[in-house]
């Protein structure tokens, strides 16, 4: 007999609590208080828009840079400046190119990297700050929940179901078996972020992929307490150059925050050609840089993260209607790559999609037809002017820095059309080359003051899972791990996770894939990144997962 | 409205919940203008009716044969189907207990019947009753309501009414009925075994004064014997880092970390740990730590006291033998 699970029906079910989800909660929830305000009918209700987020609390997924442009914000929360927990106004932003001993400020900060008028935050307390004006706007906000399947109806979807609670190791039902609810709902909006699971199946399905696929980086962040007056509160810097090879897009970042604590990180997109290039260790080393090291001296480490983000723009952007289904924020390729900013557009997108679904619910009406207007809707708002001069950015990169920076002049100059419009793209995982039997190289270690191991990092991401669960990382063919990837690749895997996930152990004389998924940050780079594309990250008991307070 | 309510004892204790019920089915009772019956089943279970009768309900249901000495879904669900298929109850209300999750919703399947589970209150609204039952882990709560027709089933959950409230019999005792019941051996396909109680954990390692501890470096499981001849030489309770307990080599109550125990022993034996923060934090609190590791650079020697460069291979057996020949 099918498992009958618990059903419940909401008006509007957005799944994922972020900067998207968030704010497509709280513009509708708005707009509802005024419409019931001026007595118009049908009379809607903001309790029935639910929003699921698997983190423990609100924002403990939350991990950018960050600095936020406040534009989105300033609509949606006009007060903002004075309520939100914006850390600091940015002061000074500077350009650096490294080299392994020195660096050089470039004089005149391009203006992709000038970031006057924008704030450094932390994007996990901003959201956890919104996400208490959208409980306090009668919203259903149900924390520890994931969405795990997607309910199909039609040509579109109606609804998602939550994730099984309290099952073990091998899928059996444990004392604290809860089967997931059914949650139906007239509009499904995802905001499940970068490379969401839900998001990933529909798009596949349904095929509403755009010319070009997704392409990702992976950002890894630490968060420091550093030396009083090592930095400046709002001094915000960008490097180029080592330890990034040439060949290979990507880049750091430093952000001053108050009270001595320092934002660092490095990007890299995920379509690197070394199989067994090691992204975390990259960071390390670009934190031994004279310029780094200087920064952080005497400090200490706060926290880690690691989270991948869409490069791909407007050309990889997903058809983001269907019936009963809206697609938001990373989910829906809303970041600028050449700016790196996404959190606005995220936040404008979600705001967009409360007015469309708005229109909807007044005209009951939730075919694709109807929530097509939120295409039309970002087509005449500042995201497609901002994605548009950059649509063929990110492209340009595939050969290496150089020539991505003769594209990327040519396309400042013609409004971003460049040479080749549009350009096109290749998903990362298709670069790898070969390792033709070459040794593997050695792993990273740390010094355990300035530098770490991965599971010291780990550790410091807070992360949390309960271990008596079904794995959360679903391989379909663990041979293809253990014998091809062993020969083409050499288990890109071991390398590309910067949480330790992923181990080839000896059992028995046989290699054999190893999964320690409660290490797990839920960053998505093994989904995106790996060879043969046989990894699904799937969502894992609720409340599981890292703990970004403060990142 | 006619109410059942099934009563929960065993090995002559009540089981609390049981009043907690009766007390819901009398507010039922007083909002619906209907009457309460409650039902004892078992073996030798008339003093529990006794008790029952002093409370105020209509009557008391005596459901008593030698097949229900110990429970089982199939005797209990026989026996109780007869029993309400000739009472007729309007609802059945049990006590939201593991029994009662066990066997009430197959009794309900039974007589082709829906059941509302782990309720936390009821609503008399219009004649019609709307039972509430919380979700989302007692974020919101759901209002619940049954479409067919009676007898419907219904569990409260522990805790939902308070059984101070139980009142008392006003005109002193209410009649005890024995229900006649037919139960064969045959229709229980079930043998229970002895009770017993699980124990909280099988092992308590903050307790522990020694404790030997593995990691990676024990490489198989089949080696474990080796360390529980150590540590039984020793006196000592086995721990273990997580990449053992994760591979099932250890139970997971075995393990030492941040997502596991925290310990401080008077001695800590970490063999083949590599000294990992996530282990770190769960035994770094130890009087004396020592530490055998291959490799001289591992970091579980920052911690240690002393500090052994070997093959623990090598160590656990010459140590194993040293500790017996000085027990004599």
């Amino acid at each position: 007999m099918a498992l009958q699970r618990e059903q419940l029906e909401a008006d509007v079910l957005i799944v994922g609590a972020g900067p998207a989800g968030l704010s497509c909660a709280l513009h509708l929830a708005n707009l509802i208080k005024q419409h019931n305000a001026s007595g118009a009918k049908p009379e809607l209700s903001a309790e029935n828009i639910y929003v699921l987020e698997k983190g423990r609390e609100i924002g403990a997924h939350q991990l950018s840079g960050a600095i936020m442009n406040p534009s989105a914000l300033a609509e949606l929360v006009p007060d903002f400046a004075k309520t939100a927990p914006l850390d600091t106004p940015v002061t000074d932003s500077a350009a650096l190119i490294f080299t392994q001993k020195s660096s050089y400020r470039i004089p005149i900060t391009p203006p992709p990297f000038n970031n006057a008028g924008n704030y450094v935050i932390s994007l996990s307390k901003l959201v956890k700050w919104l996400g208490g004006l959208v409980e306090s706007a009668g919203v259903n906000l149900f924390k520890e929940f994931g969405g795990a399947e997607l309910i199909y109806s039609g040509d579109g979807i109606a609804g998602v179901i939550t994730e099984d609670k309290g099952l073990d190791k091998n899928g059996k039902p444990k004392d604290n078996y809860t089967p997931g609810y059914e949650l139906r709902a007239k509009v499904t909006v995802l905001a499940e972020g970068t490379r969401g699971s839900l998001t990933k199946q529909l798009v596949a399905k349904k095929k509403l992929d755009n010319i070009n696929p997704q392409s990702y980086g992976i950002g890894i962040k630490e968060l420091w307490e550093v030396l009083p007056g090592k930095i400046q509160p709002g001094f915000v810097a960008h490097t180029l150059g080592w330890p990034v090879s040439s060949k290979m897009y990507g880049g750091g970042w430093i952000y001053g925050l108050q009270n001595n604590r320092i934002s660092i990180g490095l990007v890299i997109a995920l379509e690197y050609g070394d199989s067994r290039f090691d992204p975390h260790a990259a960071f390390q080393t670009w934190k031994t840089h004279p310029y780094v090291c200087n920064l952080l001296d005497g400090g200490q480490l706060v926290r880690y993260g690691a989270k991948s983000l869409p490069y791909g723009g407007w050309y990889a952007m997903p058809r983001n209607y269907i019936d009963g289904g809206l697609i938001v924020g990373d989910s829906g390729s809303f970041l600028d790559s050449q700016r790196l900013k996404g959190v606005h557009l995220a936040m404008k997108s979600g705001m967009l999609a409360a007015e469309t679904i708005f229109e909807a619910l007044k005209k009951e009406d939730y075919s694709a037809k109807t929530l097509q207007a939120y295409k039309e809707k970002i087509d005449h708002s500042y995201i497609k002017t901002e994605l548009w001069k950059v649509r063929n950015f990110h492209q340009s990169f595939r050969n290496g820095m150089l020539d991505g920076f003769f594209h990327s002049a040519l396309q400042q100059v013609t409004s971003g059309r460049g040479l080749f419009d549009p350009m096109r793209a290749h998903a990362g995982h298709e670069a790898y080359g070969k390792i033709h039997g070459r040794p593997a190289p050695e792993r990273f270690k740390g010094d355990g003051k300035l530098t770490f191991d991965r599971l010291t990092d780990v550790y410091h991401s807070g992360t949390r899972h309960e271990e008596d669960q079904p794995c959360h990382l679903k391989v379909r063919d663990l041979n293809i791990c253990a014998t091809r990837c062993v020969e083409e690749y050499g288990n890109p895997c071991q390398y590309f996770c910067p949480a330790a996930v992923y181990e080839m152990a000896t059992e028995g004389g046989a290699l054999k894939l190893k999964i320690n998924a409660a290490n797990c940050v839920h960053c998505k780079t093994c989904d995106i990144a790996d060879p043969y594309q046989i990894i699904d990250w799937v969502v894992p008991e609720g409340g599981g997962g890292p703990n970004y307070d403060g990142m | 409205m006619k109410i059942l309510v099934i009563t929960e004892q065993r090995q002559g204790k009540w089981n609390n919940t049981s009043f907690e019920t009766l007390v819901a089915a009398q507010q039922i009772a007083a909002a619906t203008s209907g009457t309460v019956s409650a039902l004892v089943i078992g073996k030798d279970v008339a003093i529990f009716a006794d008790e029952l009768a002093s409370k105020n309900v209509a009557e008391v249901l005596l459901i008593e044969h030698d097949l229900l000495e110990n429970y089982t879904p199939d005797g209990y669900c026989v026996a109780l189907k007869q029993v309400i298929e000739a009472a007729k109850p309007d609802l059945v209300l049990f006590p939201h207990t593991y029994q009662v999750r066990d066997f009430a919703p197959k009794l309900a399947a039974s007589l082709g019947k829906g059941m509302i589970g782990d309720c936390v209150g009821f609503r008399s609204e219009g004649g019609k009753l709307v039972f509430v039952r919380q979700m989302f882990q007692g974020k919101t709560a759901a209002d619940v309501t049954f479409t067919g027709a009676a007898p419907w089933f219904v569990s409260f959950q522990s805790g939902a009414f308070r059984a101070d409230l139980l009142a008392a019999h006003p005109g002193g005792k209410a009649p005890i009925k024995a229900a006649k019941v037919t139960l064969n051996a045959g229709d229980i396909r079930t043998k229970p075994l002895e009770l017993f109680k699980e124990a909280k954990s099988a092992v308590d390692l903050t307790q522990a004064s020694l404790i030997v501890a593995i990691g990676r470096g024990i490489k198989a499981p089949e080696n474990i014997a080796q360390v529980e001849a150590l540590a039984k030489a020793l006196g000592a309770e086995i721990a273990a880092s997580r990449p053992i307990c994760d591979e099932g080599w250890l139970p997971m109550d075995r393990q030492i970390g941040s997502s596991g125990q925290t310990v401080a022993p008077k001695l800590y034996l970490a063999l083949g740990i590599s000294g990992a923060i996530q282990h770190v934090v769960g035994m770094k609190g130890s009087r004396t730590i020592v530490a055998v590791n291959k490799d001289q650079n591992a970091p579980i020697f920052e911690i240690a006291d002393y500090g052994i460069v070997a093959d623990i291979f090598e160590v656990m057996p010459a140590l194993t033998e040293e500790l017996q020949k000085a027990k004599g």
